[in-house]
């Protein structure tokens, strides 16, 4: 979840009205934001819609908070739309077919103020772009963006593939020039984002008509062009990544975050040697958005309510959309900066919003239905009884863990056991195979507690088998044991027996090798011609493998095959 | 003064019963109740410990004590008496003759005839033969002949002046098992009944306690019916008791199974499925895009090997390739990019309960409701607030005549259930898979304002796939918080303990 920080004073120029207090609390609900901290002027917002990228930002959030306190829905009268392409004077990108591999999109557009950035207006551009690239665009990997000083700039900008060894250029904070590989070893955004060039023989490249660099997205701007400063008054925003509509959509929301800051907006022409989702030549900002449409019936049907159409249609309005009444339909037309309307429900989201969730009376569900546990934890149950009675402590325990507890001490071969490819810690590595380890682990760093130990688990063990789909079958296992200077096959056989005798089990054992266990103190529980379980007496070499110094007895029984039985 | 006597042993009954006069020493106790070596020291000592009675004087004084070879002198005689007696009936004999025929060692023969010749008793002849010269015993012989004869103990303050000086000479102080007597060093200890002691004696008499009560009764007195007509020692019941280790469920499993008969009795049915998932079931079924933040490598686990399924079921996979792709005919426009059907059978480690649900839906009851009570791993570096593994518990209702306002009541009879919610505020909030969504806040009564949990209701383009038409809601809440408080814990760690003291001495409320 994305976390902003906001001037309080500037926010409530955006909102044109101050709120403070629970009620700012109760009102930043209809954004799906919380206040996580307040410091003086400045506010931590918690964003939770991650589809909602427009909110990240100071104009951004106070613009709906303006509209649901009934402010207007604002226009944006410089968006292109199909059919209607702005004037974009000589302002144009050239796109060159040599990164349609690597890195094929990009749109641009400019800004100018008469008054220049101001301070807290470059800082909140700094945290909208981290914030849109790092969320929204994956760290950069789908979205990078950079500003620029559009008055050094000579167009038309090209975009292409340049050679990473011949092409040199002072990347931002440096003063010598450097080839675009060294960059990657030598500057810090070169180290942190150079693993996002992997792989490419050629890296993205901006430059403008004099050959002046713009940047190497998406990791550094030059230092010439690329470095805004406090009263720059005239800007260019370009914005490279891999999905079309992101990139646009992207740049809608920071133009219409300039615009609503007092700046105009300067459409730039992109042009490409290949097809685009919105064709080889587009002026941005540009309104692509499809409207959406829904019945007040399917409305009044998800939300519970009896809404007239006209009340929806308004309730849709406070959080920015336009809507156009037909009937029983509403037809929605995201607000410029939104592009998260993909189904009738979204737009019925936005009407519940509107008329505010405090509003809705809570009902009972009418229909009647019939509950059960599954058999699974109706026979695990059973069990967990019968241990109980035959003075065991239940236990809990959690599911992941090492080599070293699940396999080296265990005294077993590895070649079954679920092991994780991208593990935190080697602590938390492998799943287990078996819940002896975690009952042995248990006695391991118990010794201080009375004896005799008598410990169970019933819980969900995983091992390979390949005959599965998943190629890993998940069981649900019960393991215990006991740690008793009387403990031996004898006991356990003894607990072995009465358990299966009250869960209705026949068996039968048979003698078997386990490393596990001690050779000729070990038995297979056989049931209906299946092995169902396990059980003897601990081997001492798994014994001083835990630095257990009381003898133990153990056993485990798959519960997913007594119930097939049943 | 309060006294209470069922602390009192009978021993210690027996005592305060018997003795009414005020010096009571351990050898009166002895005599008169037989008590067994020890015992009596040991009653003096508990009854001091009470303050029942105080010790009044200590004076020290000797006694000699008979030692198991004075008892054999004083049943078969003393060696010079045996010889004197031999001789004096079979005539003359050398010393080893006598040795044989007295069964002695011809050190101890030895030693006793030499005591004799030198007080003119016996004499050697000639013939190294001893005869008797005088048959009568000598003044000090006679003395230890009565000495042996008293036996048992003997205060020094008994003995005559003759006594005392021949006492000295067949009696030692260690290494006494070959003398006759042991000299025994004693403290004499006396004591008086307290006020209190007086008073415990007064309510023996008053309640007819004897010390005679039963203590244990026997298999063996049943049997006999030995108890008929006896009374009962009546115990301290308030003595501290002694530990049982008994067997035990645990308590956050036990509050596991409380919420599930909870849902139960709200009409759910439970569900449950493998450790193990497909990306496709995780995520792409809950029409989370496959470019979706939280489906990077590092927010889940992937399985080493095998790291695919084999298959994904049909229709259900082309279903939900086609929503994400151009959003099928679920009247979505869809994610728009190209699904990549071999990144859906990726397997990982279920990271949500939501996943249960997904996999329910083309099988559920309409209407239904299910939930399930499911493990899942997170990314997450592991603290008090945060596992690697964890339960998540979440349902679904399916209806239709279910919408937004049954939810709200729906999660407000989960807050007033699980939380003993005293408020609930509902607020808009978003998950990828519900929409409407909302999120329900609960005053908790001790915890205060908490997040219960997240709901909505499916979008069509998680259930139209599954060939569910009717509107389904889905929820989730948060336990972990309550399942600590009702343990009494403040560390989600603690919920899987290893500890078995820990979990033994736990208790759930």
């Amino acid at each position: 979840m994305p976390k902003i920080e906001v001037s309080a004073e500037a926010l409530y120029k955006y909102m044109g009205k101050k709120v403070t207090g629970q009620d700012f609390i109760d009102l930043i609900q209809c954004a799906k934001a919380e206040l996580d901290e307040e410091n003086g002027d400045v506010l931590k917002i918690e964003l939770n819609d991650t589809n909602r990228p427009d909110l990240w930002s100071t104009a951004g959030f106070g613009r709906i908070l303006r509209m649901y306190l009934g402010g207007s829905v604002p226009e944006y009268p410089f968006f292109s739309r199909k059919g209607d392409m702005k004037d974009s004077g000589d302002r144009i990108v050239d796109v060159d077919a040599s990164v349609k591999d690597i890195r094929p999109y990009e749109v641009a557009f400019a800004v100018r103020s008469k008054t220049g950035i101001t301070e807290d207006g470059l800082k909140d551009i700094i945290q909208t772009q981290e914030k849109l690239c790092w969320n929204y665009g994956r760290k950069r990997k789908s979205i990078a963006m950079g500003v620029f000083r559009s008055d050094l700039i000579k167009y038309p900008i090209h975009f292409y593939a340049a050679d990473p060894d011949t092409t040199k250029f002072a990347p931002l904070g440096f003063e010598e020039e450097m080839s675009l590989r060294e960059i990657l070893k030598k500057h810090p955004k070169g180290v942190e984002f150079g693993h996002l060039l992997d792989g490419m023989a050629k890296f993205p490249y901006i430059v403008d008509a004099n050959k002046n660099t713009l940047s190497m997205p998406p990791v550094i701007n030059s230092n010439y062009i690329g470095a805004v400063k406090v009263g720059d008054k005239d800007l260019f925003v370009e914005i490279t990544g891999t999905d079309m509509p992101s990139l646009m959509l992207t740049a809608s929301i920071v133009a219409c975050d300039f615009y609503d800051s007092g700046f105009e907006i300067l459409p730039v022409k992109v042009r490409y040697p290949y097809d685009t989702p919105f064709g080889r030549e587009v002026t941005v900002p540009y309104y692509f958005q499809e409207p959406v449409t829904v019945d007040i019936k399917y409305v009044n049907k998800l939300l519970g309510e009896k809404f007239t159409v006209s009340e929806a249609a308004a309730f849709c309005q406070k959080l920015g959309s336009k809507v156009k009444v037909d009937g029983d339909i509403i037809t929605v037309y995201p607000a410029e900066y939104r592009n998260d309307f993909l189904h009738s429900v979204d737009a019925i989201e936005d009407i519940m919003i509107g008329k505010g969730l405090k509003n809705f009376v809570p009902e009972m569900p009418s229909d009647f239905t019939k509950g059960s546990i599954s058999r699974e934890s109706m026979l695990g149950r059973k069990i967990k009884n019968i241990m109980v009675g035959l003075g065991f402590q239940e236990m809990a325990y959690c599911y992941l863990g090492s080599a070293a507890d699940y396999i080296q001490k265990m005294n077993i071969t590895p070649e079954k056991v679920v092991q994780i490819s991208n593990p935190m810690t080697e602590n938390f590595e492998f799943v287990r195979p078996s819940v002896l380890p975690c009952l042995l682990n248990s006695e391991s760093i118990s010794s201080n507690a009375v004896y005799p130990h008598n410990i169970f688990e019933i819980g969900k063990i995983a091992l390979i088998d390949p005959s599965e789909n998943y190629g890993v079958k998940t069981i649900n296992s019960l393991g215990f044991l006991s740690a008793d200077k009387e403990a031996g096959f004898n006991s356990v056989n003894s607990e072995i027996s009465a358990l299966l005798y009250y869960s209705g089990v026949e068996y039968e054992l048979e003698e078997t090798e386990d490393p596990r266990f001690i050779s000729g103190r070990c038995a297979k529980i056989m049931a209906a011609g299946k092995e169902i379980g396990i059980m003897g007496e601990v081997n001492p070499v798994v014994l001083e493998n835990w630095g257990i110094q009381v003898p133990c007895t153990a056993g485990e029984l798959n519960l997913d095959l007594i119930l097939e039985n049943k | 003064m309060d006294i209470d006597i069922k602390n009192l042993h009978p021993l210690e009954i027996k005592l305060l019963l018997n003795f009414a006069e005020d010096d009571i020493t351990a050898d009166k106790v002895n005599a008169s109740l037989g008590f067994e070596v020890g015992q009596c020291n040991q009653v003096f000592s508990w009854l001091s410990g009470k303050n029942l009675i105080v010790e009044k004087s200590r004076t020290l004084r000797t006694i000699y004590e008979l030692t198991d070879f004075g008892a054999e002198y004083q049943a078969k005689g003393t060696p010079a008496e045996r010889i004197l007696k031999l001789v004096s009936e079979k005539g003359a004999m050398t010393l080893p003759e006598i040795a044989q025929a007295l069964s002695l060692e011809n050190k101890d023969v030895g030693t006793a005839f030499g005591a004799l010749s030198k007080e003119g008793i016996m004499a050697m002849d000639g013939e190294k033969k001893a005869s008797v010269k005088k048959a009568e015993l000598s003044e000090t012989m006679k003395i230890t002949r009565a000495l042996l004869d008293r036996g048992g103990q003997i205060p020094e303050s008994d003995l005559s002046d003759a006594e005392k000086k021949v006492m000295g000479g067949i009696s030692k102080k260690r290494g006494a098992a070959a003398s006759p007597f042991k000299v025994v060093e004693r403290e004499d200890v006396v004591y008086g009944f307290t006020e209190a002691g007086i008073a415990a004696r007064a309510q023996l008499k008053a309640k007819g306690v004897t010390g005679e009560e039963i203590g244990v009764l026997t298999a063996d007195m049943l049997k006999k019916g030995d108890w008929k007509g006896k009374t009962f020692r009546s115990y301290n019941v308030k003595t501290p008791p002694t530990r049982v280790l008994m067997g035990r469920h645990n308590p956050y499993t036990v509050f596991l199974d409380g919420i599930k008969d909870k849902l139960v009795s709200l009409g759910f049915e439970e569900y449950d499925g493998p450790l193990v998932e497909a990306e496709f079931w995780n995520c792409d079924a809950l029409f989370m895009p496959q470019f979706h933040a939280a489906r990077d490598i590092h927010d889940v686990y992937h399985i080493k090997t095998p790291t695919m399924a084999k298959e994904i079921e049909q229709p259900y996979l082309d279903r939900v390739a086609e929503v994400h792709k151009n959003g099928w005919n679920t009247g979505s426009r869809g994610w728009g990019y190209e699904f990549d059907r071999n990144f859906t059978k990726r397997l990982i480690l279920r990271s949500q309960g939501t996943v249960l649900s997904a996999k329910q839906l083309h099988k559920a009851k309409i209407p239904g409701k299910y939930f399930g009570i499911a493990r899942c791993f997170r990314y997450d570096k592991v603290d008090a607030t945060h596992l690697s593994d964890f339960y998540q518990t979440e349902g679904i209702v399916l209806g239709e005549n279910v919408n937004m306002k049954t939810l709200l009541g729906l999660l407000k009879m989960f807050a007033v259930e699980f939380a003993g919610a005293t408020e609930v505020m509902y607020v808009p909030g978003y998950f990828p898979f519900t929409e409407p969504s909302v999120e329900i806040h609960v005053k908790h009564p001790v915890l205060g304002w908490i997040e219960l949990g997240g709901a909505g209701i499916f979008r069509p383009e998680v259930t139209k796939p599954m060939n569910v038409d009717v509107p389904v809601l889905a929820w989730g809440i948060g336990i972990d918080r309550m399942a600590l408080m009702s343990l009494e814990l403040n560390d989600l760690r603690e919920l899987f303990s290893p500890d078995i003291e820990n979990v033994r001495l736990r208790r759930g409320k």
